[in-house]
Parts: structure tokens; C-alpha cells; sequence
């Protein structure tokens, strides 16, 4: 019964509101927005390592893609090219993550540079606010003896959706950012 | 003190002139008149002092100091009256020393309940960002959420705090925050706040980015 | 070779020395490779605009607009020679100087994601009549509610202006209703169908021929079904007397990612011609 009420008073009171919030952010409020956008991107490219990782037990794989499935709006979609192709594959974030973990190497190394590059935010016509967020990846894969059979660079821009909400929580009312992963473009940049 | 102090004195030099004697008895009349009004007005004005607030002496210096009046029974129909304005003073100065200490009790007390609960928490965050493994990190979180009054119970995370303008994450759940720190295998926030049933079970938990 | 030293010390304005720390948020990455290409490259627009207005410094950290860093007018001298592609003359010569010293003047001279007058080409392949065709689509930035979006304002497409070929004057003096056409119930005006490769010199002068519309016809029709984007690049018209272009670069070295990869002096008379194509409707 406590655990219902809990989450009626969690849940159920979302209440969008962008309207109320058509003022411009100050400089310092802005970094910490940005931050947030920049953590949730960190989240995904944490949780892509545990995903390509072989030594990650199955469950906690799957339980993995479902935490970087909630980052992403539903309608995301991992745009995919190579150096040799510029044909774009598209996937659905639940397709690409699947496939990610069902990569057919003994061995995978997943590693991020220190680079990133947050956009500036800009609103789109329903006051949401979308800026792209830079990362570089470089991916290895390792046959049954060791040997590298496969490595790429790629450069990841990651469309992100940050909108303020409010929800009641404990009868008080919570001012949050809701920040969401939108479609990610994966370009191969070197071999 | 400095009062006492001096009252101490003037009784000093009383008691002397009283067991000295002197030669005149006239002189000797005027001198115990002027002893007594002289006593008479230290009286009013540490009477007054107590009524109003306005000593330094401790609760007990000041009943000590009433009953010494009381005893030198000045026959006097204002020390009378002081004398029970200053009883009653000082009754209700004492029954608020006790609340305020009672209260202060309480606090202290409550505040370390606080300090404990927050402290366990923290601790488990730093125990499951460190934990070797999966599988060590699922006891730890199935411990901590013993701390909490159910697995939904909500996680806030303070992004931005200027003035009146405060600004949060999406709103978490317990289960899904210590599940997160599994996966982030870091700690990136301190606690701000705690609320409990009243089984001391956590409804409500606050961090704040560091 | 004096100018490949002078280069050399201006790609160290964006590498460096102690990269890690310098980074606004450095925590995401392990790798401990070779960074400095990544520093270097224009990694997106935003980043492109953010160093050509100089409102981020050489570590690519945002400067705050209340800086008196921001915009700094001889700090952003040395930083735009990089937005530059070095393979090209157009874009690594004099006229590049020129451009800079245009720009850094006074403090007016600004590329405003907001500013209009900037276009983003995206080349793109569709099927039509059975074949694979590309179609260079025109976009724009356009204000809306509280925000904005791109919006398209053009399509190049060979074929559409194969059907409006521009035709000598004397040919198209040739092609016209008399004025007392009327007086006879417009009975002459079944010839103006006989020629159809000339029907729109009966139309009035101000005509022209509305591309979007036709693309918009075909794509309802069914005729035209998209298939892939290939590749976009950026025209910009904001900048006084200029235009200049910008692609994206992948290649090995320090001058890579978003690049301008044309550059051309042009009266603000003549540019109002050239934006006529990307936007026909820019005045309405």
C-alpha cells in the first residue's frame, strides 16, 4: 500500500511546463544544465562499456541496455556510417545495444577519449531546448588468440533534449531539467 | 557578580558598626536608620533587577539573593510586593530554561539520529561505487535498500542552488539511483537531505552535486 | 616555408600542453592516446561559430559573455586562420588575410546562429523515373514560437531547371498574346500549348519558376521518393561584402573537421543576386 502511494505521488503528477520558463538562463545556471546533459552522455558511454564488455554476466547486460534505453526519447534512432561507405544504417538504440553485446569477438576494447564538445542550446519552436554533444570512441576486437581483428575511431554527435518540468513530490513542487538522449550519429573518422 | 559582590561588602561593613558599637547613642540611632535604608535600596534595586531581566547572577544567586531580603523582613509594603513579582520571575525564567534545555536535548539528539542515518548511506553509495563485482554490488544494494520504505521511494539531485532558484535532475528512484552507482562505479553527489517514517525508514532522500 | 612555421605555431594555440586538465569537463575518456587531432578539429558548426566569433578559447571552454575575454578581437586574429582549409588557394592565401582583417576591424562583423542569411546545402539521393538522382535540398534557420528549426527554402535539381532554360531575349520576344486578344475570346491561345519548352514566356515578368513547389509536386505525386542524405555543407551571406562556405574535412592531420572551403569578395549588390537562389522568397 505505501509502496502504491509512493509512486502515485511520484508518478502520476508530472505536469509539463515550459511556458512559465520563457526566460533566458543565466550564464551559471546554463553550465550546470549543460553539465547534466553532459553526465547523461557520460552515463550512455559508461553503459556501453559494460555492454561490449564479455566479461558482463547476460542478466546484467540486458538490465544495462534497459538503464541506456531510458536515456534516449523513444523515437531515437543510431545513425551508423563507415569510412568505406558513406550509406547511413539506421537503428533503433534497443537494436543497436543488442547488437553491441552480441558482437562476435573473445575480446572488446571500448574505450572514450578525453575530448568532448558541448554545443551551445538552442530552443526549438516548443521552447525545448536541443544542443549535440561530441564524443570519440575507439573500438578493438580480439580473436580467440589474442590478435586485434578489428579497431575503429568514431565520432559520436548526440542530439540532447533538455525541458523543464515540474512534479509534485511529497506535496512539494520540483522544478527539474528532464534531460533526454535524441538521435545519434555515428561516424567512423578513422581505421 | 560585581553586585553580590559588593552586597557582600556593605553587609560586611554592617556587621562590624553592629558587633563594634559606638560611643553615641544618638549617633548610634542615626547610624542604624541610615544602615537600614541603605540596605532597604540595594534591596529594591536587586528586586527590580531580577523582575526586569537585568542581573547576571545565575537563577540560583537570585533565589539565594530573594530570600536573603525576605529574611531581613524590612517591613516594607513595596519589598513585599517586589518580593513576589521577583519569586514569580524567576519561577517563569526557570520553567523556560528547562523547555529551552529539554528542546536542545531533543535536537542534539535528533540531529545525530540525522548525522548516523546520512552517514550509513553515504557510506553504502562509496561501498557500491567501490565493489568489485556485480554480484558483491547486489548485496550491498540489497542492504541499503533495508534503509529505505520501499524501492520507489523518491531520489532528488540538486543540479543548481542560487537564492530561491533550485534546480533538480529528474526525479529517481531509490533501487534505480544505487543501481546507478553500480553501473557509474562513482559517487558524484553528497547528501542534502532525509525524510523518515516513523519506523526511521527513508520516504525521501536529497542529494546535491558536488 | 615561413608561412608552414606560422602555421605550425597556430595549430599550438589549440593543442594543449597539458590536456586533460584543461578540458572544461574531462572526466568521460581512458584513452590515452594521441588527442591533439581531436582538439584541433572543428567538431561541430556550433564549434565553428563558437571559435569564428572567438567565444571559446583554445581548449574549446565556453567564455563567458560578460568576459572581457569574450570576443576578443586580437585573440580571435590568431584563432581564425584555423577555420580555414589549408589545401585550398582561395582559402590559404591573400584573400583569407583580406577576409581577417575584414572581420576583426570593428566589432560588428559576426557569424549569429540567429543572424539569417546562412544555408545548409544536404545532398541527397532519391529515386525518380526509375533511376537514382541527387538533389541538393536548401535549408534555413527560421524563428518560430519560442525557438527555431530549419526550414527548406530551395531545391536544386538539374532537371528542373532543364525545364526552365533561360533563352536567349530575341526568342523570348518572340512569344506573346496580342493585347486585343480578348476582343476575340482569347481564340490564338491554343498556340502558346504547342510549345510547351516556352509556355513560361507568357507569364508575367516578375515570374519565376518556384523549385520547391515542383519538388514538393513530385514528392506527392510519388514521383521522387528519398532515399539517403550524402553530405551537407554550410553557405553563410552574414558577413559584409563576403560569402563563404563551409565543409566538413576527414583527413589525418591538425586541419580537419568543419573548414571553410570557399571564400569569395562579393559586393552586397551582387550577394543579394546569389541569395535569390538559396532563398526566392527571402524578401516576401
Amino acid at each position: 500500500m505505501k509502496k502504491t502511494i509512493l509512486f502515485l505521488l511520484f508518478g502520476l503528477f508530472f505536469i509539463g511546463n515550459n511556458q512559465s520558463f520563457a526566460q533566458e538562463l543565466t550564464p551559471e545556471r546554463k553550465q550546470a544544465v549543460d553539465s547534466l546533459a553532459l553526465e547523461k552522455v557520460r552515463d550512455l558511454s559508461k553503459y556501453i562499456k559494460i555492454i561490449g564488455s564479455k566479461d558482463t554476466p547476460w542478466s546484467e547486460a540486458n538490465r544495462v541496455i534497459e538503464r541506456a534505453e531510458e536515456l534516449f526519447a523513444p523515437d531515437a534512432e543510431i545513425g551508423v556510417s563507415s569510412l568505406s561507405s558513406n550509406e547511413v544504417l539506421y537503428y533503433k538504440v534497443r537494436k543497436y545495444l543488442e547488437r553491441l553485446m552480441r558482437l562476435n569477438y573473445d575480446r572488446v576494447e571500448i574505450d572514450w577519449y578525453k575530448i568532448e564538445y558541448v554545443s551551445d542550446l538552442q530552443r526549438q519552436p516548443d521552447g525545448t531546448y536541443v544542443g549535440v554533444i561530441t564524443i570519440f570512441q575507439t573500438f578493438k576486437g580480439y580473436d580467440k588468440e589474442g590478435r586485434l581483428i578489428y579497431q575503429d575511431t568514431t565520432k559520436k554527435d548526440i542530439t540532447v533534449y533538455v525541458k523543464r518540468k515540474e512534479t509534485q513530490i511529497g506535496g512539494r513542487l520540483i522544478g527539474f531539467w528532464d534531460v533526454l538522449l535524441g538521435d545519434m550519429r555515428v561516424k567512423e573518422t578513422s581505421r | 557578580m560585581k553586585l553580590h559582590i559588593k552586597n557582600i561588602l556593605l553587609l560586611g561593613m554592617l556587621l562590624l558598626i553592629t558587633v563594634g558599637g559606638t560611643t553615641s547613642c544618638k549617633s548610634k540611632k542615626k547610624l542604624a536608620k541610615q544602615e537600614y535604608e541603605a540596605k532597604l535600596t540595594q534591596a529594591k534595586t536587586d528586586l527590580n533587577a531580577i523582575i526586569n531581566g537585568e542581573t547576571q547572577w545565575t537563577l540560583e544567586e537570585q533565589r539565594a539573593r530573594i530570600e536573603e531580603i525576605e529574611k531581613a523582613d524590612f517591613q516594607d509594603t513595596e519589598i513585599d510586593e517586589l518580593i513576589v513579582k521577583a519569586k514569580s520571575a524567576i519561577d517563569d525564567k526557570q520553567a523556560e530554561a528547562e523547555r529551552i534545555a529539554e528542546e536542545e536535548r531533543l535536537r542534539e539528539l535528533e540531529s545525530q539520529k540525522v548525522i548516523e542515518k546520512e552517514t550509513s548511506i553515504e557510506d553504502y553509495f562509496a561501498i557500491i561505487a567501490a565493489a568489485p563485482d556485480a554480484e558483491t554490488a547486489n548485496e550491498k544494494i540489497a542492504e541499503a535498500m533495508q534503509l529505505f520504505a520501499a524501492p520507489d521511494v523518491p531520489v532528488l539531485i540538486i543540479i543548481y542552488h542560487l537564492g530561491d532558484i533550485v534546480d533538480y535532475d529528474a526525479p529517481t528512484t531509490a533501487e534505480k539511483y544505487l543501481n546507478y552507482i553500480k553501473d557509474q562505479k562513482s559517487v558524484t553527489v553528497r547528501v542534502n537531505n532525509i525524510k523518515y517514517d516513523d519506523n526511521n525508514k527513508i520516504t525521501e532522500l536529497e542529494l546535491i552535486k558536488k | 616555408m615561413k608561412k608552414i612555421l606560422s602555421l605550425c605555431a597556430l595549430y599550438c594555440l589549440f593543442i594543449p600542453t597539458h590536456i586533460v586538465d584543461a578540458q572544461t569537463y574531462s572526466n568521460l575518456g581512458d584513452v590515452q592516446l594521441d588527442e591533439r587531432a581531436l582538439y584541433t578539429m572543428t567538431k561541430q558548426m556550433s564549434q565553428f561559430i563558437s571559435r569564428f566569433n572567438y567565444e571559446e578559447d583554445q581548449y574549446g571552454k565556453k567564455i563567458s559573455s560578460n568576459s572581457p575575454e569574450y570576443r576578443d578581437r586580437m585573440k580571435r586574429k590568431t584563432v581564425l586562420p584555423l577555420l580555414f582549409d589549408m589545401e585550398n588557394q582561395r582559402t590559404n592565401g591573400s584573400l583569407r588575410d583580406f577576409f581577417i582583417a575584414d572581420l576583426t576591424e570593428s566589432d560588428s562583423n559576426y557569424f549569429e546562429f540567429l543572424g539569417g542569411q546562412w544555408y545548409s546545402e544536404v545532398s541527397a539521393t532519391f529515386k525518380w523515373k526509375g533511376k537514382d538522382v541527387d538533389i541538393s535540398m536548401i535549408l534555413t534557420i527560421e524563428e518560430e514560437n519560442l525557438g527555431s528549426k530549419w526550414v527548406l527554402t530551395n531545391v536544386y535539381f538539374p532537371e528542373f531547371n532543364k525545364l526552365f532554360p533561360k533563352g536567349d531575349i530575341a526568342e523570348q520576344q518572340k512569344h506573346f498574346l496580342h493585347p486585343m486578344s480578348h476582343e476575340l475570346d482569347f481564340m490564338n491561345i491554343y498556340k502558346i500549348f504547342k510549345t510547351p519548352e516556352c509556355i513560361e514566356y507568357y507569364a508575367d515578368k516578375s515570374y519565376s519558376a518556384d523549385y520547391l513547389s515542383l519538388f514538393f509536386y513530385e514528392i506527392k505525386q510519388g514521383n521522387l521518393v528519398f532515399e539517403k542524405v550524402n553530405s551537407e555543407k554550410f553557405h553563410v551571406f552574414q558577413i559584409d561584402n563576403w560569402y563563404f562556405e563551409v565543409s566538413w574535412f576527414n583527413r589525418e592531420g591538425y586541419n580537419t573537421g568543419w573548414l571553410i572551403s570557399n571564400l569569395i569578395f562579393l559586393k552586397n549588390n551582387e550577394k543579394e543576386e546569389l541569395l535569390k537562389f538559396y532563398q526566392p522568397n527571402i524578401n516576401k
